[in-house]
């Protein structure tokens, strides 16, 4: 089975987030940067699915220069190549436009299956994947938390709210988005890093795919959320206090 | 016919017949002794070159040698008894070198010895002390192997060693016995005889028994790493540390030949005292028999010689195997080798591992937890920021950024150095220092946490870091050095101990039981300082086992992040030493070792005694905030 999977570069997780000068975006000097956490899971998901059923595992991403590191934790971690389309303006882009970008570099490669993450920890759209099936085609399912093969194609578990879950089948080739959690991830060896020199990746510029960069959505303002502060001291004795704090939590918090 | 001569009695004359078949046993015996130490020897040399060892600087090597080998200090030290009866052997066998060779020139005719002479009759003299002392000390060693059989020695009798035990002594006795008989009585001869053929026989026995260890040993202690639980650094593209028998070094196959299989790793070891599989002579053993069975050229896995692939894992690393080994074995580095192949390559598959190293891969500390909760406590507690002005940087470490008890520990230490008025600051960015990666063999976040911390130094300039973790003490002071230069670490009891005189003594006779942590005594050789510092607070009560025989609290070597234990937990085993103690109050100097009794004291209830760093000891017989 030939796997693609789409990851993307984020700003890490700890990152201290300033807004850039135009409030566009985020200032992105002396920003350290990680694999988003769900693309993360599906590169996880794809992994395993090599080492059941065999096959080849692509990482794909678009980003500038950067993106290295990542594209290298990801071949360390067990993918066998990687496609990088080299664009300094992804910021710019909408998800169909970066979409785009993916879906011009995948379709030469007529995978069985193509993962990526529900959605980016950044921006959060949860709208690339499921564009991209679109464009290519392709059935796809979203939100998936285990993938099996079966003799047709897959059948994978899909997360509903409340704690549902739903189970679909569907046939390959196929897109899936995948959530985070349902596999344990694994960490990143020296071996890994050292067998990941070897390893194809290949650039690609945005501009060879000539795919239209204007996008559609367009971002008005990036702000930080305002600090919020609504402690409240419950008075009187732990009885009370207790009767008080099950009052709140059925009544305004609404989780009783 | 016996009477004491005064003069070593030696056999007259050898017949030419005598002679040749001195000589055939004497070529025998060498070919004997060849036949199995050519092949051990073999298996040293064949083994992988250490490429980071180097001989120099030759002092240390020169003096530790004169002290363990020649003094049997550490032999004696840790085990007086049999340790003393041990360097009587050891020493009778020094003095008997030249009786020996001059035992079988006389056997040749070409004696140089002369028992009449000045000289001779003096060094046979001597030689004779020496044989009642190794005499004696051989026939307690006997005593205690096959009648008081203490446990470490293993359950089955070696029945080799009762035999060494018996041709030392028959050498002893038949060397003796010449002194009451004259050069032309003919028990002479037969002494004589029965003296080499026991010495032949002996030759032999070594190399094929533990008694190598008489060969080996010196080299041994001579050729270690060049330092307490040195990890040697990984080399080239195909290095991941202990995977096969290719993987070992020339260092670890001499010493794994060198164990001398007396159990002190295995008595002091705080994972084979509570029930877990790990057995740390028997991991040597283990390593021996692969070496003997498959050779340093093997492929197979050096885990299948293991009990079970988590043996390694149950290792605090305390060192006290390492510490207490008389032949110098050096365990931790091959234990954390061990790990080293199974992490470096993924073949480790442990829930608590993976979290802990994904934690570390992304984020900045072991906890998990985001970088913002230690900016916040920064903030809370005030704490000045290193500018590169004040004369110390305070390094926090995850324990002291982001655990509750931890950061009381640095609050605490922050008041009494702003009470000595000493400058300091903490930094901006801080990273763990991968104390727990290195220990659990991850030398790919080891590398990235470390070198982003040297980053950050040389960045600031700072010249003195202090610290209230010996992990993080150790790990920037040494593991750091294969990435590069770290500034100079202490530890806060160091830096409390230098200023003792101008911190309040508090005369409350409060009795303080002090629990040594490994990575501060027997990593870092201190001891005394932190006494110094519980001196000032109350009075200091030692619990049984103290200063290098310290019992670890179990959270070392990346265990603390691990869950739950097998069998007993080893923090509740060494609390309750500490609480039979009857002492009011258990000081720490260590904040992993704060974190293990905190719970463990917490099971005791009420009664338990209060738990207290040194730093919050020496913090609480300061003035009041505010007073002047």
């Amino acid at each position: 089975m030939k796997i693609i999977v789409a990851i993307k570069q984020v700003p890490e997780r700890d990152a201290q987030v300033r807004i850039n000068a135009e409030a566009k975006w985020i200032e992105e000097s002396g920003l350290q940067y990680a694999l988003n956490e769900s693309d993360a899971y599906a590169l996880e998901e794809a992994l395993q699915l090599k080492e059941k059923h065999g096959g080849e595992v692509v990482v794909l991403t678009a980003g500038p220069e950067r993106v290295g590191p990542t594209i290298r934790e990801a071949l360390a971690k067990g993918a066998d190549r990687a496609i990088h389309i080299d664009c300094a303006d992804l910021g710019n882009r909408d998800a169909l436009g970066v979409a785009k970008l993916l879906a011009a570099a995948v379709k030469p490669e007529n995978p069985d299956l193509v993962l990526t993450g529900l959605q980016s920890d950044d921006l959060g759209l949860g709208q690339t994947g499921v564009i991209l099936a679109e464009l290519l085609g392709l059935p796809h399912s979203s939100l998936i938390l285990h993938v099996e093969k079966t003799d047709t194609g897959l059948t994978v578990k899909r997360e509903l709210e409340e704690g549902w879950f739903r189970t679909i089948e569907l046939p390959l080739p196929a897109v899936l988005t995948i959530q985070s959690g349902g596999n344990k991830l694994r960490y990143a060896t020296l071996m890994g890093i050292k067998r990941a020199k070897t390893k194809e990746v290949r650039t690609v510029t945005a501009a060879e795919f000539a795919v239209d960069s204007v996008p559609v959505a367009v971002l008005e303002r990036v702000a930080l959320p305002q600090k919020q502060k609504s402690t409240q001291i419950l008075p009187g004795n732990p009885k009370e206090a207790a009767a008080a704090l099950v009052e709140k939590l059925k009544f305004e918090a609404r989780v009783l | 016919m016996l009477a004491l001569t005064a003069t070593l009695a030696e056999p007259e004359h050898f017949s030419l017949a005598e002679k040749l078949l001195l000589v055939v046993l004497v070529a025998a015996s060498a070919a004997g002794f060849w036949r199995r130490f050519g092949v051990v020897l073999d298996k040293i040399l064949k083994s992988k070159k250490d490429p980071s060892f180097h001989l120099f600087p030759i002092g240390k090597r020169v003096w530790d040698f004169v002290c363990e080998v020649l003094f049997q200090t550490k032999v004696i030290r840790q085990r007086p008894l049999p340790g003393l009866a041990h360097a009587f052997v050891f020493w009778g066998f020094c003095a008997f070198a030249v009786v020996t060779l001059n035992h079988f020139a006389v056997g040749l005719g070409i004696s140089f010895l002369n028992p009449a002479g000045f000289f001779g009759r003096f060094y046979t003299y001597f030689a004779a002390v020496f044989a009642i002392a190794c005499a004696i000390g051989i026939s307690g060693l006997f005593v205690r192997r096959f009648l008081v059989r203490p446990k470490w020695l293993g359950k089955k009798l070696s029945w080799e060693s009762g035999f060494i035990a018996f041709l030392i002594f028959l050498l002893m006795v038949t060397y003796l016995a010449s002194f009451f008989v004259s050069d032309a009585d003919p028990t002479t001869r037969i002494l004589w005889w029965i003296h080499s053929l026991a010495i032949l026989i002996f030759l032999v026995i070594i190399p094929h028994t533990k008694h190598l260890h008489l060969i080996l040993s010196p080299a041994t202690v001579f050729l270690s790493r060049g330092g307490f639980s040195q990890i040697p650094p990984l080399v080239g593209d195909e290095d991941f540390g202990l995977i096969a028998g290719t993987d070992l070094t020339r260092l670890t196959s001499l010493q794994v030949y060198s164990c001398v299989e007396c159990g002190r790793c295995t008595e002091h070891c705080p994972a084979a005292n509570t029930g877990k599989l790990l057995n740390p002579k028997e991991v040597i053993l283990n390593l021996r028999g692969y070496l003997n069975d498959l050779g340093p050229a093997s492929d197979t896995p050096l885990m299948e010689s293991l009990a079970a692939p988590q043996v390694p894992f149950q290792c605090t690393t305390c060192g006290a195997c390492e510490f207490q080994c008389p032949v110098g074995i050096e365990h931790v580095p091959i234990i954390v080798g061990l790990r080293r192949g199974a992490v470096n390559t993924g073949a480790w598959e442990d829930e608590y591992g993976s979290k802990l190293f994904l934690a570390l891969e992304r984020g900045a500390n072991a906890h998990g937890l985001p970088a913002s909760e230690r900016d916040k406590f920064i903030e809370k507690q005030g704490l000045p920021i290193f500018d590169g002005t004040q004369e110390y940087c305070l390094w926090l470490g995850c324990m002291g950024g982001y655990d509750p008890k931890g950061r009381e520990i640095i609050a605490d230490f922050a008041r009494v150095m702003n009470y000595l008025g000493t400058s300091f600051g903490v930094l901006r960015k801080e990273k763990c220092c991968g104390d727990p990666v290195r220990r659990l063999g991850n030398d790919l976040v080891f590398q990235q946490l470390a070198e982003s911390n040297l980053e950050v130094f040389e960045q600031n300039k700072a010249k003195k870091i202090v610290s209230i973790c010996p992990h993080c003490v150790r790990t920037i002071q040494e593991d750091w050095k294969e990435f590069g230069a770290p500034p100079t670490v202490e530890h806060h009891s160091e830096f409390l101990a230098r200023h003792a005189d101008k911190l309040p003594k508090q005369a409350n006779g409060e009795t303080i039981v002090f629990h040594d942590p490994c990575y501060l005594g027997r990593y870092r050789d201190v001891y005394e300082q932190p006494r110094t510092v519980v001196g000032l607070a109350g009075e200091l009560v030692e619990a049984p086992r103290n200063h290098e025989r310290s019992f670890c609290c179990g959270a070392g070597g990346g265990l603390v992040f691990l869950g739950e234990e097998t069998g007993e937990r080893v923090s509740q085993v060494r609390a309750a030493e500490l609480v039979a103690t009857g002492a009011k109050t258990v000081g720490t100097a260590c904040p992993f070792c704060n974190s293990m009794f905190r719970d463990a004291l917490a099971e005791k209830g009420e009664g338990a005694p209060q738990l207290l760093d040194i730093a919050q000891l020496t913090a609480r017989g300061l003035p009041a905030r505010g007073a002047s």
